[in-house]
């Protein structure tokens, strides 16, 4: 079946872009408060919680719904299947944006944003954050390349588009192998607290099982981010090649469950599977909705069939493999709670609810972001076919 | 695996039942390194009150950086701030701090703190105990030792220490529990514990001997070959997979090419 995509961004100063760009204005002034006054003015963070809402939500979700890029350039360039081929640039732009998006909320909760660049020239080779943050600083450049020929043929520069796509295969690869290397050490960064992280998610294995989970959240993610644009953008929804995603979810999540239940038996954690109170609730919420209930809705043929019955399970699946990001970078870890008579420490008690700028720096960057994402959709050839270079498109 | 208990370089002893919660220490350490009380690198902990009159008991810890033989700040911080003097103390170099406080995470006593009041023109930084390396560079003991009026808190050649305070234990097995927390806990410390109370309600973590940082070096020791090698394979598979569905195109194209050939002979 040929579907015919037409491009009707509607893209005006419509309310809903005021609130976009009214959210990104909060999300400035507050993080101007942070950089006069410090963090403390702005969140809840602690001496008890150096890490809260944004590492858990900007960084570990960020990353994980970023994945969608680097599945795709696997599946395209790699195996080959070309058929994937209209999938492959809005994901790829997704990743790019998701990680600017990181990149800017490192911004704000770095203590000393100015030195970010640090990590380039001082390496400290034991730490599992150097890894990330150079990975993170490559990948972007790796996908910034990936991207270029669509922002080249927006601009008519068909010759630089040909010539970045001559030579993208060895930027496919290191891309892929970076993205391996950060989504997995995600989970590592954890690996230094087995005694804070509560023993149903801390492993030796959590960065197998975070690369496992990654590729799920990729997939599901292009069918989400398909989904949603094409009934945003009123394009085409092409429904037989998410269907074919959706065929292989249900394979990734029976590895991860596998892997994960496989682990849990063998370092004999099975005792704190049903008594541990709020921490067994987090589990089966995550287990359930994050691969249990997905792995069932996709192998329903009918279910993958039907544009209402992907979106609805990919959103289940998100919302599980968001939650056990959640989960191992805050919920799980159960911080230290030094016992103070110091007046003004008392405060930290090891208790820890983001407040409210806190949240609205996070959800003026997601702002940031659609709106990015909606201006490319708008300007750039995103969603044309691979191979036609006609202008028909961007005429509108 | 060096002897850690005849490691030669200096350290502290702290006893619980000789403390009297004075909090002299703090005061002293504010002085000395001209930092305001509530920002200290030394804070006594405490349980408060315990048991029934007329038998009450009281215990307070002194807590400030345990100086880790192993330590897992070092380990975990990315542009490498942190750095473990040959003669003991843990060392922050705030020049290179980027402020991301995984330090804070890593430390499995909570020690790093971090300024989370000042802003990009102050400039936020981690802060946390130095052992005075200002005095014991001169031969003095740090601040908090030195002004303590029990000797609670002592400071010496960390074997030593380890000595004395096996001693105190042999010498009064009914007042102490039998064990110097911080002699191996967590690769061993340079700042040791003696108690009478269990060392948890002190707020000290139950930690193994093995380091918390262990199992992620572990990991990013194979990073390097695991990036290579998967960087390999996936040349090799798409290499791979490219050859074949040229193969397969050319096997489709071939049987049409091979009439055309046999029409032009015609």
């Amino acid at each position: 079946m040929k579907m015919q995509i037409a491009i009707n961004p509607r893209l005006r100063l419509s309310p809903f872009v005021m609130v976009l760009l009214t959210l990104m204005g909060i999300a400035f002034v507050v993080a101007m408060i942070r950089y006069i006054y410090g963090i403390g003015a702005i969140s809840d963070l602690s001496y008890s919680y150096p890490w809260g809402f944004w590492i858990s939500f900007d960084l570990f979700t960020g990353v994980a719904i970023g994945s969608g890029a680097f599945v795709m350039a696997a599946t395209v360039y790699i195996f080959e299947l070309k058929e994937f081929q209209p999938l492959l640039k809005p994901s790829v732009l997704t990743g790019f944006l998701g990680y600017i998006m990181v990149v800017i909320a490192l911004l704000v909760d770095l203590g000393h944003p100015e030195r970010i660049w640090y990590m380039m020239i001082h390496w400290n080779h034991t730490s599992v954050l150097l890894e990330i943050g150079i990975c993170v600083m490559s990948y972007l450049t790796v996908l910034a390349i990936e991207f270029s020929p669509v922002v080249f043929e927006g601009l008519k520069w068909q010759k630089a588009a040909h010539f970045v796509h001559k030579f993208i295969m060895p930027f496919v690869i290191l891309g892929v192998v970076l993205s391996t290397l950060h989504q997995s050490s995600l989970g590592s960064l954890l690996l230094i607290q087995p005694e804070k992280l509560y023993p149903l998610w801390w492993t030796p294995i959590l960065p197998v099982l975070f690369f496992i989970s990654a590729v799920s959240i990729g997939l599901a993610m292009i069918i989400f981010e398909s989904s949603v644009s094409s009934r945003y953008f009123h394009r085409g929804l092409e429904i037989h090649l998410l269907e074919k995603l959706g065929r292989a979810i249900p394979v990734v999540l029976v590895i991860y469950l596998i892997v994960r239940f496989t682990q849990l038996t063998l370092a004999g954690d099975l005792q704190y599977l049903f008594n541990s109170g709020l921490m067994s609730i987090l589990f089966w919420a995550e287990i359930l909705l994050g691969s249990v209930i997905p792995l069932i809705l996709f192998s329903i043929k009918k279910i993958r069939q039907s544009p209402n019955g992907l979106l609805i399970s990919a959103i289940i699946l998100l919302v599980g493999m968001i939650l056990d990001r959640f989960d191992v970078s805050w919920f799980a870890v159960r911080h230290p709670d030094p016992l103070t008579y110091i007046p003004s420490l008392m405060q930290f008690n090891a208790h820890y609810i983001p407040s409210l700028p806190e949240l609205s720096i996070s959800i003026g960057i997601f702002s940031a972001g659609i709106l990015a994402f909606g201006l490319v959709a708008k300007y750039l050839p995103l969603f044309e076919d691979e191979g036609h270079h006609d202008s028909a498109a961007s005429a509108d | 695996m060096t002897d850690i208990q005849n490691i030669k370089h200096k350290a502290f002893l702290y006893d619980a039942t000789r403390c009297i919660d004075c909090r002299a220490c703090m005061i002293a350490c504010s002085v000395e390194n001209k930092i305001p009380m509530d920002k200290t690198r030394i804070w006594v902990a405490g349980v408060g009150l315990q048991g029934e009159y007329p038998n009450l008991d009281r215990a307070s810890m002194v807590y400030h950086c345990m100086h880790c033989e192993e330590p897992d700040c070092l380990s975990a911080c990315p542009v490498g701030a942190y750095s473990k003097r040959e003669d003991g103390p843990v060392l922050y170099n705030k020049d290179v701090c980027i402020g991301c406080r995984y330090c804070m995470n890593a430390c499995p006593f909570g020690v790093p703190h971090f300024d989370y009041n000042k802003g990009l023109i102050d400039g936020a930084f981690i802060d946390k105990c130095t052992m005075c390396t200002q005095r014991i560079d001169v031969g003095l003991e740090p601040a908090c030792v030195a002004t303590c009026p029990t000797d609670a808190l002592m400071f010496g050649e960390r074997a030593d220490l380890i000595k004395e305070a096996h001693a105190r234990i042999a010498a009064h097995p009914d007042r102490y529990i039998n064990h110097v927390y911080g002699e191996f806990e967590n690769g061993g410390t340079s700042y040791l514990v003696l108690s009478h109370v269990p060392f948890n309600e002190l707020g000290l973590p139950n930690l193994p001997e093995t380091p918390v940082k262990t199992v992620s070096e572990e990991v990013m020791g194979i990073t390097i070959p695991f990036a290579l090698t998967w960087g390999a394979v996936l040349t090799g598979v798409t290499v791979g997979v490219h050859e074949y569905n040229k193969r397969k195109e050319n096997a489709a194209k071939q049987p049409v090419e091979a009439e055309k050939e046999s029409e032009e002979t015609k």
